[in-house]
């Protein structure tokens, strides 16, 4: 066994033994700390279960034109070319694609809840309609198209579709933009408890300190167990922190499942993965051995 | 070999703890430092051991200028030092055996290593049934026997002891200083700070400080 192994087998034994001299102070400090650490990793999860909504979900424009219900076939067909020509006047390129009423009907039919709500019409009561893709490029001329389409003979109503898809992704960035702001803050907050308790171990440990010193214990020697008594912390706040997280979704995702059925969907918060449960305990870690760091390094050089 | 070389300690203006000291300690003597309290002699013993800094002078340990040490180095001069403090400085939650390894812990020693190191130190000093009692549960003598098992438990060339008789009864001291008296004759500088003057002659040299300054100094052993 080497030195160096033997030392930091020393250290997490005097940590150890620090830590059941002052269990009660410390399972405080742990509660105080995952309080700290399950706000940004609630926010983190939300997040990571928004995301892929967002980013799945096309954010090119699409832009749907509905013809009046009244628009004759062959009228309808033929509105294809005053559109092409706008595109071809406004330099855009776009892929144009028809959808007769029929075949909105039949897809509706098949897949969305409100077949039953459409057999009791008796009739088919949508439009045809055509779908207009472009490319991002063109999203600056988007408006005076959708202006210029609106104009034409027999078109009812001009939906632009890709809209909430890119109000959802913004949001989605300046939550985690907020999520950033709020995850430093609350980290510092963490470094600050974390480095007050070890403030207030080394004071309570100064004799034995003082001893260890005169018996020619190194710096490292003395400041190594307080390392790990916050790195500890940080640990046990964030396996905390996480596990409570992960259980608080069951009795939210209940909620969400009734909410979500209304829009067919069957969209639930899942907990974080395990690289990335596994990469915020390391940061919880690092954060404790921060602040036992900075303590320590400031407190024994006040003792010396 | 321990050399002071003009050294003074001077804390403000007008309060000298030492002033202009120069001696020389060979190796293998046990040296009594003398004087009534506030002479100097804890300061004597705390700058060869790195814990006070020279305001002017040099002390040298075995070669090595004590006063010139960076902090990271201290540590391993204090290794060579076995320390005998007047309050014993034991750790009160752990057992003496625990206390007696902490100096060769300290150094990364293997733990089985270190007990059975601090046992024979301990059976040196006469304490192997005390080995799993607290310091507090001893008597003075016995705490101050734990302290010196600690001192010598790493096998030190010297063994600096501030008043190690100072709150013992004259049977207990005399047990103290026979145990430092046995370390002499092994070939361990020795050096004793007491103000009890009855002990002097067992030294073989005693220097007299006063007011921070070597006031006399006398081979005990010829003055006997």
């Amino acid at each position: 066994m080497t030195i160096w192994f033997r030392e930091h087998l020393f250290a997490l034994k005097s940590a150890l033994t620090h830590l059941r001299a002052g269990t009660g102070n410390f399972l405080f400090n742990v509660l105080v700390v995952a309080i700290a650490l399950a706000l940004p990793i609630a926010g983190l999860t939300l997040i990571e279960n928004i995301r892929p909504i967002s980013s799945q979900l096309s954010i090119e424009p699409e832009i749907s034109v509905f013809l009046t219900t009244e628009t004759q076939r062959s009228d309808a067909t033929a509105l294809s070319v005053p559109i092409k020509r706008l595109l071809k006047d406004l330099h855009i390129n776009g892929k144009l694609s028809f959808t007769p009423k029929e075949k909105a009907l039949a897809a509706m039919q098949d897949s969305s809840s409100i077949a039953e709500v459409l057999s009791t019409l008796g009739g088919n009561p949508l439009p045809d309609a055509y779908v207009l893709s472009l490319s991002n490029s063109d999203t600056d001329k988007l408006e005076q198209l959708v202006e210029q389409i609106k104009a034409l003979d027999n078109v009812d109503v001009v939906q632009v579709d890709s809209a909430w898809v890119k109000r959802l992704a913004a949001l989605v960035q300046i939550l985690q933009i907020g999520l950033l702001f709020l995850a430093v803050t609350l980290g510092i907050v963490v470094i600050v408890v974390v480095f007050n308790a070890t403030r207030l171990q080394v004071i309570s440990h100064q004799a034995e300190i003082s001893v260890t010193r005169l018996l020619g214990a190194t710096n490292s020697f003395i400041h190594r167990p307080y390392y790990y008594t916050g790195a500890m912390l940080g640990l046990f706040a964030g396996a905390l922190a996480l596990g409570v997280i992960a259980i608080s979704l069951q009795p939210l995702n209940q909620a969400i499942a009734e909410f979500a059925k209304l829009y067919a969907s069957e969209f639930r918060l899942t907990p974080l993965g395990i690289l990335p449960s596994l990469a915020l305990l390391g940061v919880s870690i690092l954060l404790g051995l921060a602040g036992a760091y900075l303590s320590v390094r400031r407190q024994l050089a006040r003792v010396s | 070999m321990i050399e002071f070389d003009n050294v003074s300690k001077q804390y403000s203006r007008d309060a000298y703890a030492l002033r202009d000291i120069s001696l020389s300690i060979p190796d293998g003597e046990l040296i009594f430092l003398a004087g009534p309290s506030g002479a100097g002699k804890s300061t004597l013993l705390k700058m060869i051991a790195g814990i006070e800094k020279p305001s002017s002078g040099r002390v040298m340990v075995n070669g090595q200028d004590v006063s010139k040490l960076k902090s990271g180095s201290l540590p391993y001069l204090r290794r060579k030092l076995g320390l005998i403090l007047q309050d014993q400085k034991l750790l009160t939650d752990r057992s003496v055996l625990s206390n007696v390894m902490l100096p060769l812990i300290v150094t990364g020693a293997a733990a089985n290593e270190a007990e059975s190191r601090a046992r024979l130190a301990l059976e040196k000093v006469g304490l192997m049934d005390k080995m799993q009692a607290l310091p507090l549960e001893l008597s003075g003598g016995e705490q101050q026997r734990v302290a010196i098992a600690r001192a010598i438990v790493n096998r030190p060339k010297i063994i600096l002891a501030d008043e190690p008789t100072a709150f013992l009864d004259r049977d207990n001291a005399n047990k103290v200083l026979n145990a430092l008296k046995a370390f002499q004759s092994a070939g361990v500088t020795c050096i004793i700070s007491s103000h009890d003057e009855q002990f002097l002659d067992q030294a073989s040299r005693v220097i007299y400080l006063s007011h921070g300054q070597i006031a006399d100094s006398w081979d005990a052993a010829a003055a006997a």
